[in-house]
């Protein structure tokens, strides 16, 4: 039943493509003087739907967590749907713009929607080397592509599909850029307040707080340098520093460095004793970007999260899933189960919350001169425990502002590993997406 | 008999050194011809399927001198927003969901088909390619050329110029072993004002993309002063607000 509702979503999909089809034309080359005209506004965005299915592990510790009060299932189904809209408006030096994102989702927690300004704010330009900018907004620091330790004012961003929209945070922030003749290209800085208080920014760190970070870019000896900072307040202080450089033209290395100072991390033993743990995080991550003349391009990134749990705490937390399950079903109590629950949300579940990690993305640019055909194989191993994902995806983007992406996801690992004690054993999901 | 092959020597020195000043200056020329040194222009790209079907993108552009180049998608849609821009060898794409720029290579295609990055963010010829020889054929000369270092995206370009108009009529794009990547044809010479009369249309077509075609259209070439503050990564969302 499950499997008969994807695969009718899949074709419900599929259904909508011939229609945006535009049949081929003779070959008249115009440019409509209309198609270069200035407008003050803008308005567009997508619209997307999301079929997913997912074989669920029905003995892994987060399938126990999500699923313990519910029906046990071997699969579930979810039919997710998405409207982002995107507008601005401009009137001389100042510029309105609001990026709002709306998803109603059908999963197996039932229905569900959500409505949310990922980005609204003003920006002021009084010259072309200043910008001044009051709203919501996503600051996207930091050079690595799965992940970005550095990025001290954004919310994290999911290694399975990094190149999502998020939703930003409400800063009163300006961009200063100076460009030099020589070898220092660009010089620019970037201060940011965000202020912290009962329902704004409320979930970024602790409340009553008007937090400072600051971002110094350079473009030196052509290469990409960012200094990065934030004062203590909400969260803890923290320094870093990120750089990106093409060692030749299909060549490109990149780091991120960060040192989150008495960085704060709650931990369980396998009976569910929690302790708070303070120390000095240091994160750091190495990634390379290759194109091959094939037109084939790999990016690779080594990440060590010194923020994260080592293997034995991250068992020691499978364990106690394990005792509050066997008590749950041994007695209807869920305290337990809620408290393991509890702690998954606060650090345990998140994407990948261990130390070390190896990303390879291999993207295949319109093999067998398939324009607009790209094939992509992922994986991300835990180099502590070796689990891994494996997310093989083909995306097609030949009907102009239609774009139809499957992707796959395998997970492995035994029993109290990462991947392995994850809810799924592997997931499949089609994107259709039309922009507007 | 030293004294005479001295003589020829040195003329011949003279010869061969005349010849390539006149095709490195021929070189010049077509650049000048093709686009002022700093300018702001619109360019629509049309990659065309076998079976005639396109996908067109709209760009907004602006240059400063040899090592500056940015430019933002108009349309379609999808694309809308999508930033690139270029410094000397480096070049990066703005892409909003990201929303910060990343770098790319002159290889790549921000938008699919023939046309890749270095087509799109062209500096001229003549920053990057040194003249190797020049032929004559008919009212043609057949320039061809190496590049200077190992940062551009083609080894050698082979350039059919008009003798009177001094702009390209067809180039072709090889590897340093000569094997040919691209052919590009440049159509429909216009006049565009301020003393800008230059090809309005390119069309190109590959080998490597057997029956595929891409069309790259000009409109607005104006010359225009610009602050070297345009051509950074910050200002790289903010290209549109130059139009």
């Amino acid at each position: 039943m499950i499997r008969r509702g994807f695969f009718m979503g899949v074709l419900f999909c599929l259904a909508v493509v011939p229609g945006l089809v535009t049949p081929g034309a003779a070959e008249d080359y115009s440019f409509d003087v209309s198609e270069t005209e200035t407008k003050p506004y803008s308005l567009g965005g997508y619209a997307e739907f999301r079929p997913v299915l997912i074989d669920q592990d029905r003995g892994a510790a987060f399938y126990k967590l999500k699923f313990y009060n519910r029906a046990k299932t071997w699969t579930t189904d979810e039919y997710n749907s998405k409207l982002q809209l995107e507008g601005s408006y401009q009137r001389g030096i100042s510029k309105l713009y609001l990026r709002a994102n709306a998803d109603l989702n059908n999963t197996y927690q039932g229905w569900d929607n959500d409505l949310q300004i990922y980005e609204g704010y003003l920006s002021v330009k009084p010259s072309q080397s200043t910008d001044i900018i009051a709203g919501k907004k996503v600051m996207r620091w930091g050079k690595g592509y799965a992940w970005n330790p550095a990025a001290f004012v954004d919310r994290p961003k999911n290694p399975d599909d990094p190149e999502l929209a998020l939703e930003g945070y409400t800063v009163l922030t300006a961009d200063y850029t100076k460009s030099f003749d020589g070898r220092l290209k660009t010089a620019s800085l970037t201060p940011v307040l965000l202020p912290v208080y009962r329902n704004l920014n409320d979930t970024f760190g602790s409340l009553n707080h008007l937090d400072l970070a600051a971002k110094a870019y350079f473009l030196f000896y052509d290469t990409d340098i960012d200094l990065l900072y934030r004062a203590k307040g909400s969260k803890p202080g923290a320094y870093g520093a990120d750089f990106s450089r093409n060692i030749s033209t299909n060549f490109e290395v990149h780091g991120e460095a960060a040192f989150i100072a008495g960085n704060s991390q709650t931990i369980t033993d396998k009976n569910g004793n929690t302790a708070k743990k303070v120390f000095d995080a240091k994160s750091w991550l190495l990634g390379l970007r290759y194109q091959t003349e094939k037109d084939a391009t790999y990016i690779a990134e080594y990440y060590h999260n010194g923020g994260g749990f080592a293997a034995g705490t991250m068992t020691d937390y499978f364990s106690f899933v394990d005792t509050a399950y066997a008590s749950y079903i041994g007695t209807g109590n869920a305290a337990l189960m809620q408290k393991a629950v509890n702690l998954g949300n606060s650090g345990y579940g998140a994407v990948n919350p261990m130390h070390n990690y190896v990303y390879l993305r291999v993207t295949q640019q319109e093999p067998f001169n398939i324009l607009y055909f790209t094939p992509a194989l992922t994986t991300i191993v835990n180099a502590d425990d070796r689990s891994f994902s494996l997310s093989p995806e083909i995306m097609w983007t030949r009907i102009t502002n239609f774009e139809l992406r499957f992707k796959a996801m395998f997970l492995a690992g035994p029993a109290g590993t990462e991947f392995g004690e994850k809810a799924g054993n592997d997931r499949y999901e089609l994107r259709c997406r039309y922009y507007f | 008999m030293l004294r005479k092959l001295s003589v020829f020597l040195i003329i011949a020195f003279m010869a061969a050194t005349a010849h390539a000043v006149d095709g490195d200056a021929l070189l010049r020329e077509v650049d000048r011809n093709l686009e002022p040194p700093s300018y702001e222009m619109y360019r629509k790209l049309i990659n065309i399927e076998p079976d005639g079907r396109k996908k067109e993108f709209v760009l907004y552009m602006v240059r400063k001198g040899n090592e500056k180049v940015a430019g933002m998608f108009l349309s379609p849609a999808s694309d809308k927003g999508r930033g690139m821009l270029r410094l000397g060898d480096n070049m990066w794409l703005y892409i909003p969901n990201v929303g910060k720029p990343i770098r790319i290579t002159s290889l790549q295609s921000a938008t699919g088909g023939v046309f890749n990055n270095a087509d799109i963010l062209k500096i001229d010829f003549g920053a990057e390619y040194a003249v190797e020889k020049m032929e004559e054929q008919g009212e043609e000369y057949i320039l061809h050329v190496k590049a200077k270092n190992k940062t551009v995206a083609y080894d050698r370009l082979n350039i059919w110029v008009d003798k009177k108009q001094k702009l390209p009529v067809k180039l072709e794009c090889l590897t340093e072993k000569g094997m040919l990547i691209k052919t590009l044809y440049y159509k429909e010479v216009k006049d565009f004002g301020d003393g800008i009369v230059r090809p309005s249309v390119i069309e190109t077509d590959s080998p490597l993309y057997k029956g595929y075609k891409s069309v790259m259209i000009f409109s607005k070439i104006k010359k225009r002063d610009l602050k070297d503050e345009v051509f950074t990564l910050t200002f790289m969302p903010k290209v549109d607000t130059l139009r």
